[in-house]
């Protein structure tokens, strides 16, 4: 095996994150990393930030949530700190102010999604010295720092895009422009759950050309001992747990499930949901 | 307190702040102990609170690369913390640097020590390029000197990573007087040849004992190149006048190298026309560098530990040993270069606090300000 330039979450905090020890349910936690990474998605998207930044940023967001519970940081706070980090990390820094309006606009937006319906979302612009904005500054600032200290000042992310060329041209499908552009999308939404944090490159990648593949119909070397995957160092179990991942973003959620987790967006609604939640 | 808080105190706990040897815009260098053993240690903290867009660019740059890094010639980086609001970086304790040693006209190199110190320098630089990282502020008081003589390139703040090619970067990097041409035109698409530069400026400074091409602007910058090496022409550098800032700077003639660095043998003046090569795709890379003629010809490099080195005593070298590649008697470089007036001189972004007895204290230099 060759060696790892960026850390993986240990076994021990995959089974039990801090937000688990805290107790947050398994699948609600699964649930608000994926609306933050969505958050920051946005965010990447209306600031026209580079890709590899905001991929990064969403990677290092899962890596916090294995040393860190979502009682103590908002998920909201900890993605724009991340995509703000990320950014300078990948040598295209945002503005401040940029980012802070961004995120302005999202919090709103799904705040006024838990409304009753029928109103139509209008966006209100901060005061240019208000309140809103020196909040959501401290609170970039200190999410920022909270992040470097609490990776251990590691920020080392190896991206999966460059790989899945290789292998793609490996497996001779570069021809097939459905499937490459159907892994690449795969990785993208891979994005949203923890498996950056805790699975190798290669295996996520691996999982993201097996999912295209079986999907298009794509016949492969599957049967032992010629199996396509054993190439390129990844284990099936881990292949097959990636592509569960993956897959368990695209179910259908109902429409409290939704509400509730667009309503947990910092450590306030989140407190509060454990106290109306304790186990009595 | 979380585990993470927990074991952030645990490492803020293995080292100590004795004293404060520098401050810069955004951080503050203290010298400091590992409490457990003893070692020496440099600590720089990063002012947070202070600054306005959180985490200044340059510190982030020097953990990402730090961490990442791990060479003898490169500064080693032990530990990094956190203490209420600020960043600290816990860096290895270097003496001194290659600025204070060349600056010290009491000290005598021989040919055999600058091949020394280039090669480690070009060593540190070759790893880095190796892990696609350019360093894009070398200079003499970036290279630290560690006590047992080995040279390390500190002062990542500048670094960043090339692996893309054709992504466009800053062209102002570089302190001015190590910075090469297509920089100075404006080039904004550029890649280890920008060091390869700056190590040729270092390589001539250390048989010059002054500065090799000091500019006192931009502008001034590319006519002392061109007055040293002559203007470039279409030929040489195919291209070079449809860079984004170029200006035609005057005709001059190339002045001969032979007659500025009198003591130098041919390898040696091979090789640093190699590093000045106007054409940044010709210019010679570190690892080439390393396999140059010149460093296989006699005399061998000095060991590090054999070094000349700023201490107390004085040079306990024989003047036998000193082989006529520096006129003792004068205080300046032996050469007949076109030397500019001393006191003119003004290294920019450096600030050397020496008292006169003889020993230089050293502060470590912090270069954040660009």
């Amino acid at each position: 095996m060759s060696r790892r330039l960026y850390p993986l979450a240990s076994l021990e905090q995959i089974q039990n994150s801090p937000s688990r020890q805290d107790g947050i349910p398994a699948e609600l936690e699964e649930d608000l990393r994926a609306y933050g990474c969505k958050l920051i998605h946005q965010a990447g998207i209306l600031l026209k930030q580079k890709q590899v930044a905001v991929a990064t940023a969403q990677i290092l967001f899962q890596r916090f949530w294995f040393v860190t519970s979502m009682k103590q940081f908002g998920i909201g706070d900890v993605g724009m700190g991340a995509l703000y980090l990320a950014s300078k990390l990948e040598e295209c820094p945002l503005r401040m102010r940029d980012l802070i309006n961004v995120y302005d606009l999202l919090l709103q937006r799904a705040a006024h999604s838990l409304k009753p319906e029928g109103k139509e979302f209008k966006y209100t612009p901060m005061s240019y010295f208000g309140n809103t904005f020196y909040d959501l500054k401290d609170a970039l600032v200190v999410a920022e720092m909270q992040l470097l200290k609490r990776l251990g000042f590691d920020v080392h992310v190896v991206l999966p895009y460059g790989t899945l060329v290789n292998y793609m041209r490996l497996l001779d499908l570069t021809g097939r422009e459905d499937a490459v552009s159907r892994a690449w999308g795969y990785l993208n939404d891979a994005l949203q759950t923890p498996v950056y944090a805790s699975y190798p490159v290669q295996t996520i990648v691996s999982a993201a050309i097996l999912l295209a593949t079986r999907h298009l119909g794509i016949p492969l070397p599957s049967t032992p001992p010629n199996c396509w995957w054993d190439l390129f160092d990844a284990e099936w179990e881990d292949v097959w747990a990636v592509c569960g991942y993956i897959m368990r973003l695209y179910r259908e959620r109902s429409l409290e499930d939704r509400r509730q987790v667009i309503g947990m967006l910092t450590k306030k609604d989140v407190r509060r949901w454990l106290e109306e939640n304790a186990p009595s | 307190m979380d585990a993470v808080e927990k074991a952030n105190l645990e490492r803020q706990k293995r080292w100590a702040k004795e004293r404060k040897v520098g401050e810069g815009t955004y951080a503050v260098v203290y010298q400091g102990r590992e409490v457990g053993t003893g070692r020496k240690v440099a600590i720089k903290k990063i002012k947070v609170g202070a600054m306005k867009d959180g985490l200044d660019m340059s510190a982030i740059r020097e953990v990402k690369y730090l961490r990442e890094l791990e060479h003898q010639n490169v500064i080693s980086l032990l530990d990094v913390f956190s203490s209420k609001t600020n960043l600290n970086l816990v860096l290895e304790w270097l003496e001194t640097d290659l600025e204070m040693i060349i600056k010290n006209h009491s000290l005598v190199f021989l040919p055999a020590d600058i091949k020394s110190w280039i090669a480690m320098t070009l060593r540190g630089l070759e790893f880095c390029h190796r892990n696609f990282i350019l360093h894009r502020d070398l200079k003499p008081n970036n290279l630290l000197i560690a006590a047992d003589g080995q040279l390390k390139i500190a002062d990542f703040g500048l670094a960043r990573d090339f692996a893309d090619p054709g992504y466009k970067m800053t062209c102002q990097v570089i302190t001015r007087w190590y910075r090469p041409p297509e920089l100075l035109f404006g080039c904004r698409y550029y890649s280890t040849a920008v060091d390869m530069w700056s190590v040729g400026c270092i390589f001539a400074e250390l048989m010059l004992r002054t500065p090799y091409l000091p500019g006192e602007s931009d502008m001034d910058q590319l006519k002392t190149i061109f007055r040293a090496l002559g203007t470039p022409t279409e030929e040489e550098w195919p291209g070079h006048t449809k860079l984004p800032d170029y200006v035609p700077v005057g005709q001059f003639t190339k002045s001969s190298m032979r007659d500025l660095f009198t003591a130098a043998t041919a390898d040696c003046l091979n090789l640093l026309s190699k590093f000045f090569i106007y054409e940044p795709r010709k210019r010679i890379s570190a690892r080439d560098a390393l396999h140059h003629p010149y460093f296989f010809a006699l005399p061998n490099p000095t060991h590090p530990s054999k070094l000349p080195k700023i201490s107390t005593q004085p040079s306990s070298r024989t003047l036998e040993e000193v082989d006529g590649n520096v006129d003792l008697d004068s205080p300046g470089p032996a050469v007949k270069a076109p030397a500019p007036v001393p006191n003119r001189l003004k290294r920019k972004l450096s600030s050397v606090s020496s008292n006169q007895d003889g020993r230089e204290t050293y502060a470590r230099r912090l270069d954040f300000s660009q």
